[in-house]
This record gives C-alpha cells, structure tokens and sequence, in this order.
C-alpha cells in the first residue's frame, strides 16, 4: 500500500524520533511511504490571525497531495490533521471559502480534489493496516508492561469533520497498544489537554497543563505514557524536566511515540527509532521488556 | 483586569458584532442558550478564568469591541471540547478564532508566538526553525545526523499568494 505524508512543521525541525519511526515501522507493515514535493506550514498559527490564508495553506497541502497521485494522505500531527479536515469540509460544505480557495490555487496550478482523504498514525495503523496485521508483525511482545495512551485533542474533536475516533471514548490508541501486547490502563485524566498551544502566549500555564498530568500518571504507577502526535511529545517528552517547576514535584516519566513502540516491537534497532533522542527516560521503560 | 470591569462602562457596538457574525459559518452563536457546558469542560477554565459562554454572550450582546482588544481570547487553548460538547453548535472556540482574526486586522495587541510563526512562514514556508537536538548523553544531531530526508521548501509562488491572502481582510 503506497500512501502520501505530510509531516507537519513540529516533526520536521524538531520531533525527529515520530518521524523516524514512522519512516522505519510503517515499511515493514508493507506501506510505502511517499512525501509531498514541498514542505510547508499547514495554517495552524495562521488560523488566529487570518482563518482564511490558513484555509488557503491547508487546502494547498492537499493539492499537493492529489499531485502525488494518491488519494490517500498520512497526516501524523494532530494540528496538521486538525487544520487539513477543517480545510477539506470547508472545500466540500461552504462556497464562499471553497470559491476563494479554488481561484488561489489555479493561480500557482495547483487543484483541490474531494477524492483525497486524510488519515492520521492511529487510525491508518487501525483501520486500514488492520491490528490482525500488527499482531503478526509483532516479533517482540510488550508483555508486562502497563501503559497509559494520550491520544490528544484535535484528533478526535470535533465530530462534524468526521474524526479519528470517539470523542469522549477513545479507544483506538490503547487497542493498537494492545496489539504489541502490552497492557493499557484508564484514568481520569486521559481526555486532559497537554497544554501545547498556549506555548505561542501562556509558556507557564502550557508547562503547568503538561505537568498535571504527567505527575497524575506517575501516581498511578505505570510504565510510561505514550502519546501520537508531535505536540504532545514535546509537552510531556522534550518540556518533561521544565513542566517539574510548575508543578513542584519530580517528574520521571518514559514517553514516547507509539511508533517508536510499534518499531521496538517489530525489533527495530533503538537508534533508527530515534529512541535516543527522547528526553524523558525511555530507557527504564525498554529495559522492563528487554530480554 | 477582569471581563466584567471592561464591561461596566462599555456600551454595545452592532456594527462590531456584524464583523464577528459574518466570519462564523452560519449563525449560530445566536443559539447559545448558557447551559455552560462550554465553560464547565474548558481547559483554560481553571488557570486562566477562561469562560466561553461568558465570550459567546457578549458577543451576541455586541461588546465586540471590548473583547478584540482584551487578553482574554488568547487563553484558549483550541482543545476544541466546547464545540464538541455544545447542543447548540454555537462553537464558542470559532467565536474566540473571529475574535483573534478581528484583533489582528485592527491591530490590536498580539501575542508574539503567531507573529514569529506568520513571518516565519512567509520566509521559509514553514512555521518553526530547524532545530538540532541535544540528546541526554549531550550529544547534538541535526537531520543530516539522523540520516533524515532534506526539506523540500515550496517554490516562490507560494511566498506570493500566502502573503497576498494575508493582507486581504
């Protein structure tokens, strides 16, 4: 199965280790990764200042994604992922925006295609590459293990768009965790926003967010968090050590991507998996599975 | 300054609201009927005094002008549960999106972060800088390092047509 990317600004200049894992695992599950022929922001700090060039930037993302041939896109950020389905029901529901839009993108060549569909890590691992599939790829079981998945905010709000997953139960994330043998637990705090945007205007209350839950995680004992959109792991992974003063407790908690998990599992060397670029201590995690 | 002192010696201004009404896809902030189950799931509740319904009623009572130039509407942290959760579809994250978008065009103050990332954008296309990372045994990679793919930025045409969309109001 050959499928479009669009990585997003976050993954590209920093979140290194998502992309890495994601361009390690998903061959060995036979999708072929192709990326589009130019990088560029997907509109999301653009929505505050000017909703419809974030509109426009969105709905070229897709253009540049129809060009690829494909109609299947693999949006891994939440953001991104956010942005492009608003984008795409705009385009299909509101001429006055599709209309602008459409005469914008003729002037550089580029068309918008209603066929394109976007699909984010979770539910393309879920839904098309199938958890049968994952579990017989699985070379090394996560057995043991106890995890708690933060899925994020905008991959499963708001419904109208047609979303990933539920919105008040989302269950998809911890199935596909299941799916490496691991062990997945509930908490009441799963739904808690990591605080990532207000790091563009708030800088200590987005810390603070961060760190809530995190400290909240760590007194339920589990292994570690895994999260799957590049916010996030900046949040809890990257900002892990200076969330600790907002919430004045030590914070020591393995997180990372479920595809670096998926790659572990799967006996992908560490290092191509960008493990050691995790700021947070993924070693006391791997080293509970390690045989 | 909280947003009942802005409001005390404020006097609706229609013509402003017009502004917020015709940026929203439909009307529907004219539905909201204060169940407060914006306010009660919002994130930026508790840190922040964040409270949507209070956004969403004084817009639809006109004090538009007021809530432009305050701080307020950029505490959102765009988790979008209000939408999600409201029976009235009235969106008070849209509410708060048309809000910023107003701030912007009468140039009222705007938080740093989204100018960096707009003037970003028009110089490299992208809204972040390219960063190395540091790992915790202190050593550096870039994505050359990493044996990542080069960054492909978009052709200048796209410099072009995203500024001129975002002069246009």
């Amino acid at each position: 199965m050959k499928v479009a990317v669009f990585w997003g600004c976050r993954i590209l200049t920093s979140q290194y280790a998502y992309e890495m894992s994601i361009r390690q695992a998903f061959p060995r599950l036979d999708v072929e990764l192709v990326d589009l022929p130019e990088f560029h922001c997907c509109g999301d700090p653009v929505k505050s200042m000017n909703d419809v060039a974030a509109n426009y930037l969105a709905t070229r993302v897709l253009a540049l994604a129809s060009t690829t041939g494909l109609d299947n896109l693999l949006v891994p950020c939440n953001r991104c992922h956010f942005v492009a389905s608003e984008s795409k029901y705009f385009m299909e529901k509101n001429g006055k925006i599709s209309q602008k839009i459409t005469s914008l993108l003729k002037e550089e060549g580029l068309e918008y295609n209603p066929s394109i569909k976007v699909w984010h890590t979770i539910d393309f691992l879920h839904n098309l590459v199938g958890l049968d599939d994952i579990k017989k790829a699985v070379r090394k079981p996560l057995l043991g293990l106890k995890l708690a998945t933060h899925v994020g905010c905008q991959i499963i709000r708001y419904s109208d768009l047609g979303r990933v997953d539920d919105a008040e139960n989302p269950r998809k994330l911890d199935e596909l965790v299941g799916a490496l043998g691991a062990e997945t637990v509930d908490y009441a705090e799963k739904l808690d926003c990591c605080g990532a945007n207000l790091m563009y205007s708030h800088t200590d209350t987005a810390l603070s967010l961060a760190g809530t839950k995190m400290k909240a995680l760590q007194n339920l004992m589990v292994d570690g968090l895994v999260v799957s959109c590049p916010d996030c792991g900046l949040m809890f992974d990257f900002k892990q050590k200076d969330a600790e003063a907002t919430v004045g407790a030590k914070l020591d908690l393995p997180v990372l991507y479920y595809t670096q998990l998926l790659g572990w599992s799967l006996d992908i060397e560490q290092k191509q998996l960008g493990l050691h670029l995790n700021q947070s201590p993924v070693e006391k995690l791997l080293a509970r599975v390690s045989i | 300054m909280s947003l009942t002192d802005l409001m005390s010696m404020a006097k609706p201004n229609l013509e402003s609201r017009e502004k917020i009404l015709v940026k929203l896809i439909g009307k529907e902030l004219l539905n909201c009927f204060q169940c407060i189950k914006c306010t009660s799931g919002c994130t930026a509740l508790k840190l922040l005094e964040l409270k949507p319904h209070e956004i969403v009623k004084l817009v639809s009572l006109g004090f538009v002008d007021e809530l432009a130039s305050s701080d307020i509407i950029w505490t959102c942290v765009t988790c979008l549960k209000c939408l999600q959760r409201c029976p009235r579809k009235a969106s008070p994250y849209h509410v708060i999106i048309a809000l910023r978008n107003l701030a912007v065009e009468r140039e009222a103050k705007v938080p740093e972060g989204y100018l960096k990332a707009v003037s970003q954008i028009i110089e490299t296309g992208l809204a972040e800088s390219v960063q190395k990372v540091v790992t915790k045994k202190m050593e550096t990679f870039d994505r050359e390092g990493l044996k990542l793919p080069r960054i492909t930025l978009p052709k200048e045409s796209f410099q072009a047509t995203f500024m001129k969309v975002m002069e246009e109001r």
